[in-house]
């Protein structure tokens, strides 16, 4: 294989990574600090795409504000979703809170994908990109809109880390991950923080599905294969682990993109494709369930 | 009236009308309740599981699927005979759930959905790619159960095949074994300090809620005549969970009867197209929320509630 054949499959791992990422920080945002793993992000970020799509296609927004009406239409979503269905898994309303919030956000995700079935129809919809054609960098071409979206997809995952470093309530959001109690007992109030990353989580999802829908097509069933994407990337970084996530994404990114031209039988291998992150998925969670970066938890 | 007689009076007037139904029903109608029968086995075997022991799992119509593309095979290439090709697709449904329950011991809660939901793709994604084996998502066509069966003679068949299921259910919920898995989704070490092989139990669990599951699928591909990976499908499992929870899944009858009414209802609200799976899961949401016990709960509490007091005053 050529060097210009291996970088031009290192760049579009990359650039799947990036959106890969985007995903999974909101998937490990909303764990860490709600102990909830997120069955309906799929849907989220699918709603991401429609809400890309309502703006840039229905109401004729440039591209970059159809991108930033997602997320703040998504957040908004997340905020609703928190504050009715999320709360009674830490208030104590709910009996068995771990098994509510499974089955609580399955069923969400099954409604989100039906609504949008009944609501957009199952014909896959394409609304204008941020960037149209390609772009040359040296001897590669790569195509203009999926670097556009990789690129406005590594700032955001930028501001995001620097907002969790440095502004109050990234440390608000990082002190009740890593202790609810003491975060508490400091003056931070849990049940905002709870909503905040919620509602970030599904801002996080929706973007990228912004960010996809008019690289792919907006479906109602795209979420279905991402969202697997993002629990094989979170499993791999350690659950609620957000340099894990970064980490997972980079590695879960370069496999796949090496993996396709690296099997000989194209047909089947393609078949199984998504199946192979599956397997590594049951792999971490039966050999090392606290993943990569993870800290290990004891059920009582 | 106390409570076991509100039982029996309940169960007798449901099998009363459910014996009735096929004489009062057009053929079309005999068909769905049929079909219903599959879900309400396939919804209390998940009831089992989650409900009483607490083992969450996403994986119940893979095992369904499962059973019926390894009944359906084995009738095919082998030459085994519906009933025995049912039997070898419990056992072989059972085996898995037992490797599953198995290697997820150390799993809890979300873990374990995920878990669950891996498995149940990789099970679907085979179906799918070994197109050589099971014609791929055209669907295998599958030798009846009955020859020139007729749908009342199949709805009589699933009936009993229905309640015997769910016999053995509620019988081995009511011996110890009820017990050990109450315990154990309760506090598993607590369960496990006074004696409960917990590592058993949970094992077992599994491979018995897979076994149910792998019985219905085989019926259902046997009586519908054709088998697809969709039926392993994610939304297949949203709908089977959505059965369960609007029953209520913390009791195995209330689940099968969900399962039964929402496929009564899916076909009846055919007008409705894909709005009334929005309808059935805003339902699902708000039962969850505000109602665990299930619709059947609801009721059999109210009544049982209704007749406790009536019983005092008098």
């Amino acid at each position: 294989m050529s060097m210009v054949a291996i970088l031009e499959q290192a760049l579009n791992g990359f650039i799947v990574s990036a959106f890969y990422a985007l995903a999974a920080l909101g998937l490990a945002i909303i764990f860490g600090v709600l102990r909830v793993v997120n069955f309906a992000h799929g849907e989220l970020y699918m709603l991401g795409g429609y809400a890309y799509f309502l703006a840039v296609s229905a109401l004729g927004m440039p591209p970059i504000f159809g991108i930033l009406f997602a997320t703040v239409a998504l957040a908004a979503m997340g905020a609703l979703v928190e504050w009715l269905l999320i709360r009674p898994v830490y208030d104590g309303r709910a009996d068995r809170p771990e098994e509510y919030s499974i089955m609580i956000t399955f069923a969400l995700s099954i409604l989100l994908l039906n609504l949008a079935n009944s609501l957009f129809g199952p014909w896959p919809r394409r609304p204008e990109p941020l960037f149209r054609g390609g772009v040359e960098l040296g001897e590669l071409i790569v195509s203009g809109d999926r670097l556009a979206a990789a690129g406005v997809a590594v700032v955001l995952i930028a501001l995001l880390l620097c907002g969790l470093r440095y502004t109050w309530a990234g440390r608000a959001v990082r002190a009740v991950s890593q202790n609810r109690e003491a975060a508490a007992i400091f003056g931070v109030s849990v049940t905002q923080v709870g909503m905040l990353a919620f509602a970030l989580g599904a801002a996080l999802a929706g973007t990228a599905g912004a960010l996809m829908g008019p690289v792919f097509n907006v479906v109602p069933a795209m979420g279905i294969i991402p969202v697997i994407k993002a629990y094989v990337i979170v499993v791999l970084g350690g659950l609620g682990s957000i340099p894990g996530a970064i980490i997972g994404a980079l590695i879960l990114g370069q496999v796949e993109s090496f993996g396709t031209i690296l099997i000989p039988d194209p047909s089947r291998a393609l078949a199984y494709k998504d199946a192979y992150g599956l397997v590594l998925l049951v792999a971490i969670l039966l050999l090392r369930p606290q993943g990569l970066l993870g800290t290990k938890e004891r059920r009582a | 009236m106390s409570l076991t007689m509100l039982r029996v009076t309940g169960s007798g007037l449901l099998l009363a009308g459910f014996l009735i139904l096929p004489f009062v029903l057009g053929d079309y109608w005999i068909y769905t309740v049929t079909i219903g029968f599959y879900y309400a086995i396939l919804a209390a075997s998940w009831a089992l599981l989650v409900g009483y022991v607490g083992r969450i799992s996403f994986a119940q119509t893979a095992m369904a699927g499962l059973g019926g593309y390894v009944s359906a095979l084995s009738v095919q290439y082998i030459g085994l005979p519906p009933v025995f090709g049912l039997l070898l697709g419990v056992m072989i449904a059972a085996a898995i759930g037992f490797a599953i329950g198995w290697l997820t011991l150390q799993l809890h809660g979300a873990y374990l959905g995920l878990t669950t939901i891996a498995f149940a793709e990789i099970l679907r994604i085979t179906a799918t790619a070994e197109y050589n084996l099971t014609e791929g998502s055209r669907g295998l066509q599958v030798v009846p159960l009955l020859e020139n069966g007729t749908r009342v003679e199949y709805y009589f068949l699933f009936l009993m095949i229905t309640l015997a299921c769910l016999a053995l259910m509620t019988w081995l919920l009511q011996s110890r074994v009820g017990l050990f898995f109450q315990s154990i989704r309760e506090d598993e070490d607590g369960a496990a300090s006074l004696g409960v092989n917990v590592t058993l139990w949970k094992i077992m669990a599994f491979a018995i809620s897979s076994a149910f599951a792998g019985l219905a699928g085989g019926l259902q591909a046997h009586f519908v005549q054709l088998i697809t990976p969709s039926m392993m499908s994610l939304q297949e499992m949203g709908l089977v969970l959505a059965m369960a929870v609007v029953g209520g899944f913390h009791n195995v009858i209330f689940a099968a009867l969900g399962g039964v009414g929402l496929q009564v209802l899916l076909e009846a609200l055919r007008e409705l197209g894909e709005w009334r799976l929005v309808v059935f899961g805003l339902l699902t949401l708000l039962i969850l929320r505000a109602a665990p016990n299930g619709i059947f709960g609801i009721i059999f509490d109210a009544l049982a509630k209704r007749l406790l007091t009536k019983g005092r005053d008098e």
